[in-house]
């Protein structure tokens, strides 16, 4: 089968997933009161989404006064236009065709991220999202390219050296890092990195902050240079042209943002990496295990091929194919942690838009739209690790 | 005679089996599940790692189950007992009388001095039946307040005892994870069963179901389960139930797979074929033949996925989201989150007293309840490593 057939076929399979997950974030919002729903779709209303409002409220015109209460037109306006009042499946449709063509809603006021990164601020969601999309895709490409770095070559000196130091060394870090809290091993490297680098704050411009050398996506304005935020850096730190902070950073010849940018991304991406290194490691050890007994390694070696030559180059090309393949089935797994991860180090991603989404009170129209992106990105990866697979190993696109 | 053959004591030659088991005795034949149960055994008791597993598990579960058992103070079920008090470090510092009154002092005693009594504890004012437990890792440390104690509140004048909150969170992490675990699986069991057996239409329609659950990332799925219908529970049963249900709702495609992966090799067997050509129905085949069969490894990914929910849970009520009615809930998980939430103002407060007096760092806080949660996982990742290693032919060394 020729690749682009394969790659056209495999997005069309895409569809019916996409479609079934929204479905399953429509039955959970179908739970939700009336109220919550119009409020996650239209945003805060000075009419609330009560059935009824007052005539006392200003803007509340009543044709048929009748006790002191009308119909709410933000509510009869809303359940129309969302098919509200309709049979349930008129909803679905209603709904399949508002997500498909990007209207997840609105924010919410009440959540601290309205409070804390938009400014109470009613906006789209997906425009929202938009803004701190760049930021997790910088810190998962990050991660990524770590776990591939660290994956391959341990797992294959594990099966090399195996039932040795290096080999248990890995199978203990294989453990604990299915077992250790996601949240508490990255306070834990926080804080000793805070620790090493010897400073819980910083004086920054003459200024004395509470300042946490790996905290946060950025610095503390007052620790720029001349003290003054870059214009490049938007109000919901969204930054131009591309939204990715740290080619950003390079394309305005910031250096000390670029730098800034990578320090703070190190500890995250180790925590993300050190959990799904873990789930990874034991398959390229096994897988390799395997390989090292085949008859064309036997071969290499009988030609005089160095060790390292063949560890590498001969078995650790299969070592590609494996950590892409165990990538694919645990990448829900990996970027599920980054709401965690990201709340804990503060970075202005789409997972602190959820951490803070949730608290004090439920901005559901976030919610749910971090959710759905989330999976957007979980099987938009699959398909890439699909194609990826395929190209590395031609049996799969002509099977 | 015929005593002899049957009871199998006589100490006749051993029999190595061709597969590497362990001796089997001459005589009297087990069957052969409680033959493989007993070879599957033998290989995880020469697994030191999985011994050590089970140990920490057998001290869990024997911790959980001693709970049950009426004891002198019984401790709260529904939240942890708070204590109030002011902390100043460990080797030294004064109980003293909060000023919002809501705490009276039973004693104080001078820096660096033993506890004048085991019960030298401040005492809820509103509630002056909510005496501490005299017996807590307390007074291991000799210190004014437990050394399991755990800060709260930001002002820190309110503590409860990591120690008891190991002791009920026993039951309940135990009970939730068992629950989730065991629901999960009696659903993909079923379908996994089903979907592989039957294959065809059934089998492609339910596992395109599960691959669009599998696409949500499982800890958003909790979440977003319990944040759109939480509103509706407010007991604790419910809250209990709601958790289990999210957990259930994430899970079940994931046994699904597994379960259908090993049906598909199972239904292939040659026991197979007899039954169904001795005119055996599909659903007795299912359940007699294919589901017996195809447990083991479900076993593994449940047990490994028991290890799990503690973690998540932890990493939900880190994220803010309340799961139990009460927020200080004994539950592992609850716990080791709530834990770091002291990091913060603990760092400022080292932070400032390093101009003055030295700053002791409550590490226990940050090391207890963490480590309550990392030995469960890490024990029940070494007995499923084992257990996949001892059930696995090809894996056995």
């Amino acid at each position: 089968m020729r690749m682009w057939i394969y790659i056209v076929r495999r997005l069309l399979l895409l569809l019916p997933v996409i479609i079934g997950v929204m479905t399953i974030t429509f039955v959970l919002i179908s739970t939700l009161p009336i109220g919550e729903r119009l409020q996650s779709y239209y945003g805060p209303s000075k009419f609330g989404y009560a059935p009824t409002c007052s005539t006392t409220q200003e803007g509340c015109v009543c044709v048929t006064p009748f006790n002191g209460t009308c119909p709410n037109p933000a509510y009869v306006r809303g359940t129309s236009a969302l098919g509200l009042n309709k049979p349930i499946y008129i909803q679905w449709l209603q709904y399949m065709k508002n997500s498909l063509t990007l209207n997840w809603g609105s924010t919410d006021h009440g959540s601290k991220a309205s409070g804390t990164l938009l400014g109470g601020s009613t906006i789209p969601v997906t425009t929202v999202l938009s803004y701190y999309l760049p930021y997790t895709l910088e810190l998962a490409t990050f991660s990524l390219l770590l776990i591939l770095a660290l994956a391959i070559p341990l797992g294959n000196y594990s099966a090399v050296y195996r039932n040795r130091p290096l080999d248990q060394a890995t199978r203990v870090m294989s453990f604990s890092g299915f077992a250790l809290p996601g949240f508490l091993l990255a306070l834990l490297l926080l804080l000793g990195a805070t620790i090493l680098a010897g400073q819980f704050q910083t004086i920054c411009n003459g200024q004395s902050t509470p300042y946490f050398e790996f905290y946060g996506s950025w610095p503390p304005t007052v620790c720029y240079p001349g003290g003054v935020g870059p214009t490049w850096i938007g109000a919901y730190y969204q930054t131009s042209p591309t939204g990715f902070p740290t080619v950003d950073a390079l394309i305005h010849h910031n250096w000390f943002l670029a730098w800034e940018s990578v320090k703070r991304q190190i500890l995250p991406a180790l925590t993300i990496a050190y959990g799904s290194v873990a789930g990874i490691l034991r398959f390229v050890r096994n897988s390799m295990l395997e390989v090292m007994n085949l008859d064309f390694i036997r071969t290499a070696r009988s030609k005089g091929v160095s060790e390292s030559v063949v560890v590498s180059k001969h078995a650790g090309r299969n070592s590609l194919n494996v950590t892409i393949t165990v990538l694919g089935l645990t990448f829900a797994y990996f970027i599920g942690g980054f709401a965690i991860i990201e709340d804990v180090f503060n970075l202005k991603g789409i997972g602190l838009l959820l951490a803070y989404s949730i608290q004090p009170s439920i901005d559901f129209g976030l919610v749910f739209g971090t959710t759905l992106l989330f999976t957007i990105i979980v099987v938009t990866a699959n398909i890439i690790v699909d194609i990826l697979y395929a190209y590395l190993d031609p049996r799969v696109r002509l099977g | 005679m015929a005593g002899k053959s049957a009871g199998g004591s006589a100490p006749k030659p051993a029999v190595v089996t061709t597969s590497g088991g362990p001796p089997i005795l001459k005589g009297r034949r087990p069957s052969p599940r409680i033959a493989q149960l007993k070879r599957t055994w033998y290989f995880l008791s020469r697994n030191t790692l999985a011994l050590i597993g089970l140990a920490i598990l057998v001290f869990f579960v024997g911790v959980a189950l001693s709970q049950q058992i009426p004891s002198a103070h019984a401790l709260p079920r529904d939240s942890l007992q708070l204590f109030c008090g002011t902390y100043t470090g460990l080797g030294g510092g004064n109980f003293t009388q909060l000023s919002a009154g809501e705490c009276t002092v039973v004693c104080t005693y001078a820096t660096g001095q033993p506890p004048p009594s085991p019960n030298c504890y401040a005492v809820d004012s509103f509630n002056p039946a909510n005496v501490p437990p005299t017996l807590s890792l307390a007074h291991l440390s000799g210190g004014p307040l437990p050394l399991g104690s755990l800060t709260i509140s930001s002002n820190g004048n309110l503590f409860y005892s990591i120690y008891d909150g190991f002791l009920v969170g026993a039951q309940w992490s135990l009970f939730i994870a068992v629950s989730i675990v065991l629901a999960g699986a009696a659903i993909g069991l079923a379908l996994g069963a089903v979907a592989g057996y039957l294959g065809g239409l059934v089998d492609e329609l339910i596992m395109r179901v599960t691959d669009i659950f599998l696409s949500i990332p499982g800890l958003l799925l909790v979440l977003v389960v319990l944040a759109a219908i939480g509103h509706e529970f407010s007991t604790l049963a419910g809250r209990v139930g709601l958790l289990i249900g999210a957990f259930v709702v994430t899970w079940w495609p994931g046994y699904t797979r597994v379960v259908r992966g090993q049906v598909l090799v199972t239904r292939e067997q040659k026991y197979v074929e007899a039954s169904r050509a001795s005119g055996a129905k599909t659903g007795r085949i299912i359940l007699h033949h294919i589901v017996p069969n195809s447990l083991y490894p479900v076993l593994v990914q449940l047990s490994l996925d028991v290890g799990a929910i503690p973690l998540l849970i932890g990493g939900i009520t880190f994220l803010g989201y309340q799961i139990f009615p009460t927020p200080y809930f004994p539950e592992w998980g609850t716990m080791s989150a709530l834990s770091i939430t002291i990091l913060p103002s603990a760092l400022t407060a080292c932070q400032i007293s390093t101009s003055g007096a030295p700053c002791m760092f409550p590490w226990w806080q940050l090391l207890f309840p963490g480590l309550i949660v990392f030995l469960f996982a890490i024990a029940v990742n070494f007995l499923s490593d084992g257990m996949r290693d001892a059930f696995d032919p090809r894996l056995r060394r």
